[in-house]
């Protein structure tokens, strides 16, 4: 997979990292500074708005060199960055919950005009019933629109992985925008020990800006861009066709494209991050836990306990939800013989979590090649900000183990139903 | 490309009779004030002798008057009949000029002219006709009345004329349609120098954007949504100015994106100040999608969805829209945006001076030109009235031609004052053609309405 279209200078040794206490949002702010780009529109929404209070801030202080767009709202946020982008800027902005609601219009049209707009989801749960608390089901309603959907699980994640998407979403066998998942309260208002790469590290990291070689308004090269297209006669089918296959390639293309920059980021900056699936005490696992985002910290703890107990588990967490990765899940689920999959988010049509329902898909293609089908279940919690603990884990540990030799729950367990 | 000329025009409604304009051209060709002698000649009705134009006029109980006068043709039969060469049409101004070494004044000029517009002087033993003063006709300015007008709108056309048409020819507008008129004029003046937004409608329902790899649009052009047209215009702007690139960026959009479901962000791009040329192309409802209603449709006016109802014909009343238009430039001029203008493409040369203007105010400010534009397919009106159409609308105050800029306040750029009465331009079209005489007095009444409101923003503006 080619990341090398950007000219780039050799790796060299990084410079000294500064150490520093920050929230989620504050970390993401910092990455979008470290990755220059021209344009930022903002409008402010819960858990997200300290993220674009601290982005303001940067470029009031001088300390970034973009230009801030303070939109009426988010549908017009994203407009604004869709201009800004076929006209060759670097664009970035974050939004959640009812805010991406708003943006869809504009949403679903970004993917289909190419366009690398790096957005930060700051998760939050659904309305109604009303809330303002963290959840995944914003960003899991908008998981087939062809944005690439990265979910992170840590703060210095946030951080690292931001910067990446840049490169990710901009790299032209991609040229997708990508969404920075991060929890809302857990990711967005906790606060950790960070570590922030340095400006010109991360400047040889992104190389050269090159946005809109492909689609662009620019007097300079007139083009017409977004014709109408379709339709039953014509050229019309097949161009719109090829259009959408192509798409499809690109999200294709990404899953590649996702872990050599991944790799390329271990290489600079000494972090590394599983880029699709990242595998738990997993080898040598009977069954395993799945999870996605902030989450994961108490279910790896939860596995580490239980494993003192003596069971054989195991996690799998994913990071890249979209494209969803089934090659590595796959490679993944091979090495257990039952699987729980908690989500964050409900899957009103199946009555179970989203993630679950996706991962069912490729538990389809792994019976068909071993011929055995591996009995999974679905666990939805943390809903609306609860809290998944460690005792709660424990339960879905409890609960996956007992699949190994039992039936298999048609219904999902509601993980805080009594709370 | 050919040349078009000025021309005199004459409105019959508003001619009085007084003959003023005759004693201007016997003054200024003869140094007389004999109105035989005039070559503009003011008849009454069903009286045709020259002699008796005086008593004609006083008698006049009809108060309904003619002119006779030379209408410059341009295929003049007066030249192809003229034995002697004596008549000719100059290139450049228009004006059949007659020569009076060469005249054996044999009169059939006279004959072959259907207007009246050349005639035997009988003091001085030729004929004679009109030459426009040489394009400051004495007549025009003494008539008090306004019936007499310079139509100067040639003009536009033997400047802008030779300037590249950056639209495409054949574009797929109805037939009869003024926009594709207004499209071509309005990006030739702005130039190539420009990103052009057209959300969905009729302009790019033509074909400006185009069709699977096809585009009719010369300069970069792009489909923004229904919703999103100022935002993502503002997008492309701002980072052409980042990059120190002078691209003006151009909106042509309907009134049902901008008024409805597109107020949002252009309400939000105008509060911003971001730099751009909106132009608003109304015509009053969603005449793309098959007519349906829009906040911009008059009161009383049918749409698809704003039907007369069954009971019409049964004698109840009939319905159209039961509320009145949103005056979305109004609305702007609250924003206090660097420049707000309503226009018409009845008044072409007044578009153009707006245009500059909207243009120049484009490059530090947020700049919106509000165009009328009659639909002969959803205003149900024959196709050859479009201009006609425009032209009422204006002359009986249902539009009103003004402009605004913050400093110098809003300012009329045509009269509103002696409107002619509005049945004038509903009875032009079939979506009024169920008006209830309580409804026209209705609309009559927000004529007035509208037309004293406007006017206050006006006297506000001069009195500082």
């Amino acid at each position: 997979m080619s990341t090398t279209t950007l000219e780039k200078p050799a790796v060299s040794a990084p410079k000294k990292q500064k150490v520093m206490l920050c929230e989620g949002n504050e970390a993401a702010a910092l990455a979008v500074a470290l990755a220059r780009p021209d344009m930022v529109a903002v409008y402010p929404i819960t858990p997200q708005s300290s993220l674009v209070e601290h982005v303001a801030s940067l470029i009031a202080d001088g300390k970034m060199d973009a230009d801030i767009v303070d939109a009426e709202g988010e549908h017009s946020v994203l407009s604004v960055l869709q201009g800004g982008a076929l006209a060759g800027a670097r664009t970035y902005t974050a939004t959640c919950g009812p805010g991406l609601a708003f943006m869809f219009e504009p949403y679903f049209r970004t993917s289909g005009m190419r366009l690398p707009i790096v957005m930060s989801i700051v998760t939050r749960d659904g309305i109604t019933p009303q809330c303002v608390w963290g959840g995944h089901q914003d960003a899991m309603t908008v998981r087939e629109v062809g944005w690439v959907q990265i979910y992170c699980e840590t703060v210095q994640e946030v951080l690292d992985t931001t910067v990446m998407a840049f490169r990710i979403a901009e790299d032209h066998d991609v040229m997708l925008p990508v969404n920075i998942c991060l929890d809302g309260n857990y990711l967005s208002y906790g606060t950790a020990r960070i570590e922030l790469p340095d400006q010109s590290d991360v400047d040889a990291f992104m190389g050269t800006k090159d946005v809109n070689w492909h689609v662009a308004l620019d007097p300079l090269k007139p083009m017409a861009v977004d014709p109408l297209t379709g339709g039953a006669g014509g050229k019309g089918p097949a161009t719109f066709v090829r259009y959408r296959k192509s798409q499809c390639r690109g999200m294709q293309n990404a899953l590649g494209v996702i872990e050599a920059v991944h790799a390329e980021w271990a290489e600079r900056f000494g972090r590394s991050y599983a880029p699709l699936v990242e595998e738990y005490r997993l080898d040598d696992a009977d069954f395993a836990i799945m999870t996605l985002g902030s989450m994961t910290g108490a279910a790896k703890d939860a596995v580490d306990e239980a494993r003192e107990a003596g069971k054989k588990v195991g996690l799998i967490k994913i990071k890249t939800f979209s494209p969803f990765p089934v090659e590595a899940l796959m490679r993944a689920l091979s090495k257990v013989r039952a699987l729980g999959v908690v989500d964050r988010s409900v899957g009103f049509r199946w009555n179970c979590g989203p993630m679950y329902q996706e991962v069912l898909g490729v538990l389809y293609r792994l019976a068909r090649e071993s011929g055995t089908v591996l009995p999974a279940m679905s666990f939805i919690g943390g809903l609306a900000g609860a809290d998944i603990t460690i005792p709660h884990f424990h339960r879905v540990i409890d609960a996956t183990e007992r699949l190994l030799d039992g039936p298999a729950p048609t219904e999902p367990v509601w993980l805080n139903e009594n709370d | 490309m050919g040349r078009a000329y000025s021309t005199i025009a004459f409105d019959p409604a508003k001619c009085d009779g007084c003959g003023d304009c005759m004693t201007a051209c016997a003054q200024a060709k003869t140094g007389t004030d004999d109105w035989a002698r005039s070559r503009i000649q003011i008849v009454g009705r069903g009286n045709a002798t020259q002699d008796a134009i005086r008593d004609a006029i006083e008698d006049a109980t009809e108060k309904a008057f003619e002119l006779a006068l030379c209408r410059q043709c341009a295929d003049p039969k007066c030249v192809t009949v003229c034995p002697a060469g004596a008549l000719a049409k100059d290139g450049a101004s228009g004006v059949i000029g007659w020569d009076a070494s060469k005249c054996v004044d044999c009169l059939l000029c006279t004959v072959g002219c259907a207007y009246g517009g050349i005639a035997l002087d009988e003091v001085s033993g030729h004929v004679s006709k009109c030459d426009t003063c040489d394009g400051k006709p004495a007549c025009v300015p003494v008539c008090s009345k306004g019936a007499l007008t310079y139509v100067t709108t040639a003009n536009i056309y033997n400047e802008v004329g030779d300037w590249e048409d950056l639209f495409a020819p054949g574009l797929a507008g109805c037939q009869g349609c003024n926009t594709e008129l207004l499209m071509r004029h309005t990006l030739r003046r702005v130039g190539p120098d420009t990103v052009l937004a057209t959300p969905p409608g009729c302009v790019p329902g033509m074909g400006s954007v185009g069709f699977n790899g096809t585009t009719g649009t010369k300069v970069p052009v792009f489909h923004p949504l229904l919703t999103n047209t100022a935002a993502m215009l503002a997008g492309v702007k701002r980072q052409f100015k980042r990059m120190g690139r002078d691209v003006t960026a151009l909106a042509i959009a309907g009134d049902g994106g901008a008024s409805d479901v597109g107020f949002q962000s252009l309400s939000g791009a105008a509060e911003r100040g971001e730099q751009m040329l909106f132009m608003v192309v109304d015509n009053e409802g969603y005449m793309n999608t098959g007519m349906q209603r829009s906040s911009c449709t008059p009161y009383g006016a049918w749409t698809s969805t704003t039907p007369i109802g069954a009971g019409c014909s049964a004698g109840q009343p009939a319905q159209g829209k039961t509320q009145d238009a949103k005056n979305l430039p109004l609305l702007m001029v609250n924003h206090r945006c660097a420049y707000v203008a309503t226009a018409s493409t009845a008044y072409m040369e007044d578009l153009y001076a707006k245009l500059d203007r909207a243009i120049e105010a484009s490059k530090t400010g947020f700049a919106y030109v509000h165009v009328y534009s009659p639909c002969t397919t959803g205003w149900r009106f024959p196709s050859d009235q479009n201009m006609e159409v425009a032209r009422k609308a204006v002359e009986t105050n249902f539009v009103m031609l003004w402009e605004f800029t913050p400093s110098e306040g809003l300012r009329f750029s045509r009269s509103v004052d002696d409107p002619l009465p509005v049945t004038d331009y509903l009875k032009a079209m079939g979506r009024f053609r169920h008006l209830s005489p309580e409804q026209i007095e209705h609309i009559q009444g927000k004529v007035v309405e509208n037309s004293k409101f406007i006017q206050r923003f006006s006297e506000q503006a001069h009195g500082g």
